[in-house]
């Protein structure tokens, strides 16, 4: 008596183009999304204007190096030097990836689909890193760029640029894998802006205060861990360990020596992924 | 003022994630008070530079702008604030009622912190503990309405909120100095210098533009909030 339930649905027999392809859609989608492409003009103004301003130091740079032969900021301490648009960037992006989908509780529907929980986070801190990479990557280049077309006396830095390039992304994981655990704690996207940049905030107006008091108080060497509690001098300090660039810490004070920042990053990206994983496992099971 | 919509908002803001962000900062802040004085770092230099470079610049923003716009803005947008706008309150009292809850809130985390933070570092000396209390609890005020109109006025409140603290109080500031005239945290410091006589703080700001822009600031912001609501409309999510 099959034919009484057969009612001429066909099946589904073209390509299954599987659980990567998915993982790949859902990352450039969130990657449009967090530059608001494919969204109303009021989504793409916070996230271009401040493209912008990351990209004019660069032309400034270029204009000194072509009109007095001058380099503007140095690659190596770009990052440092325009921490604040990088933050806002990251505090007022990273909940517009994962906020929404935690709002309006539509995990479960990713979730049946082959997409797992770990290939979903993947795939959204995978966009959170290429854009925040893009941010900081992009002025680099087209100040190097830049300086090859211009001619500059001397051989061009290039391994300064190379170096400065591989920083930014790992500074990028870092930021992206920080961002998006904060912002993921809450559905609200004000909230999450609010808790991104208070994070940020407080590494970044405490480290100073604490590096002073404990200098002046005879701390030297206890002073330099300070820098490593805010994520672009930490990053800035594995750089000045790696390629042994100049500090750019405020006033140019010394970091702690060795391979021991480069290991408090780590810790810090396997912490924030951690977290990450841990607060989606029990955001898909609501 | 409406008691009623003033616990629902309190209950709102005090009951839910928000008030974690409320605590971290002054907590911070006091933190650090006590580490400067266990290290013996407590003189009237560096209690003057916490004081300004934490306190006004970097916490009191924060925490306008998570109050301010938190008693409105969550409620705008879940779309529940259609409820009480159906309710036979005026619009503008509403708006004030939020206002008086946000201004007290900042007084709560943002100006009692102070105190005591300045009271841990150097006591009562040269009467700069109250000097800032004041001046946090003047600017604070100012922060709340602000941040309260911008939360009305736009769905992006918080992410503007951010660039106008962070890039315009501070960066453009720090460059141009002329911008601190039309800066809230700097007029709460012209308050705070006028009530202490401690010789490490000075402040660009006189005293005679300071007071009338608080007050027109203020009471523009909560009147502009409070026509802003009688003429809402309820907009999509995009």
């Amino acid at each position: 008596m099959s034919e009484i339930y057969d009612i001429g649905y066909r099946h589904y027999d073209g390509p299954r183009l599987g659980r990567a392809y998915a993982t790949r859609a859902l990352a450039v989608h969130s990657l449009r999304g967090v530059f608001g492409i494919g969204r109303p003009a009021r989504s793409k103004i916070v996230p271009f204007a401040l493209a912008a301003i990351m990209i004019m130091p660069s032309i400034v740079g270029i204009a000194m190096m072509a009109l007095v032969k001058q380099r503007g900021i140095p690659y190596s301490g770009f990052a440092v030097v325009m921490q604040a648009v990088v933050a806002i960037f990251l505090a007022a992006q990273a909940p517009t990836v994962v906020a929404p989908d935690l709002r309006y509780r539509v995990l479960p529907l990713y979730l049946s689909r082959p997409v797992s929980i770990t290939e979903y986070v993947g795939a959204k801190v995978a966009a959170m890193t290429v854009a925040v990479f893009a941010l900081i990557a992009v002025p680099l280049t087209v100040t190097y760029l830049g300086e090859l077309i211009v001619d500059m006396p001397g051989p061009p830095a290039t391994g300064e640029y190379l170096g400065a390039v591989l920083m930014a992304f790992l500074l990028a994981l870092l930021l992206a894998a920080f961002g998006l655990a904060l912002a993921s704690f809450t559905p609200r996207r004000g909230l999450g802006v609010a808790s991104v940049i208070t994070v940020y905030l407080l590494s970044s107006a405490s480290v100073p205060i604490i590096y002073g008091t404990l200098y002046s108080s005879g701390n030297e060497s206890a002073a330099a861990w300070a820098w490593l509690a805010n994520p672009f001098w930490l990053v800035d300090s594995v750089q000045h360990w790696l390629f042994g660039t100049t500090p750019h810490s405020i006033e140019g004070a010394a970091y702690p020596s060795g391979p021991a920042s480069a290991a408090v990053l780590v810790l810090l990206i396997a912490a924030g992924l951690a977290a990450l994983a841990l607060r989606y496992r029990k955001a898909a099971a609501r | 003022m409406n008691t009623v919509v003033a616990g629902i908002t309190y209950r709102a803001l005090l009951g839910r994630r928000r008030i974690i962000l409320l605590l971290l900062l002054p907590l911070a802040l006091i933190a650090l008070a006590v580490l400067l004085r266990a290290f013996g770092a407590a003189d009237q230099a560096t209690t003057v530079d916490l004081m300004q470079k934490f306190a006004i610049s970097t916490m009191l923003p924060l925490l306008g702008l998570i109050a301010g716009t938190g008693v409105i803005a969550p409620e705008i947008d879940d779309g529940t604030i259609i409820h009480l706008m159906s309710k036979p309150i005026s619009r503008p009292v509403i708006a004030q009622t939020k206002f008086l809850v946000a201004a007290s809130l900042l007084a709560v985390f943002g100006a009692v912190p102070t105190y005591v933070a300045g009271l841990l570092l150097i006591g009562g000396e040269d009467g700069i503990a109250t000097g800032f209390a004041a001046g946090t609890l003047v600017a604070g005020i100012a922060y709340a309405a602000v941040f309260l109109l911008l939360g009305i006025v736009t769905r992006h409140a918080v992410t503007i909120g951010i660039i106008y603290a962070l890039v315009w109080e501070s960066l453009v500031g720090n460059l141009i100095p002329g911008v601190h005239k039309f800066s809230i945290q700097y007029w709460g410091q012209s308050i705070a210098d006028q009530l202490s006589d401690s010789p490490f703080f000075k402040t660009d700001v006189a005293l005679s533009f300071a007071i009338p822009a608080l007050i027109v600031v203020t009471v523009g912001a909560v009147l502009l909030a409070g026509q802003r609501l009688r003429a809402f409309s309820l907009t999509g999510d995009e």
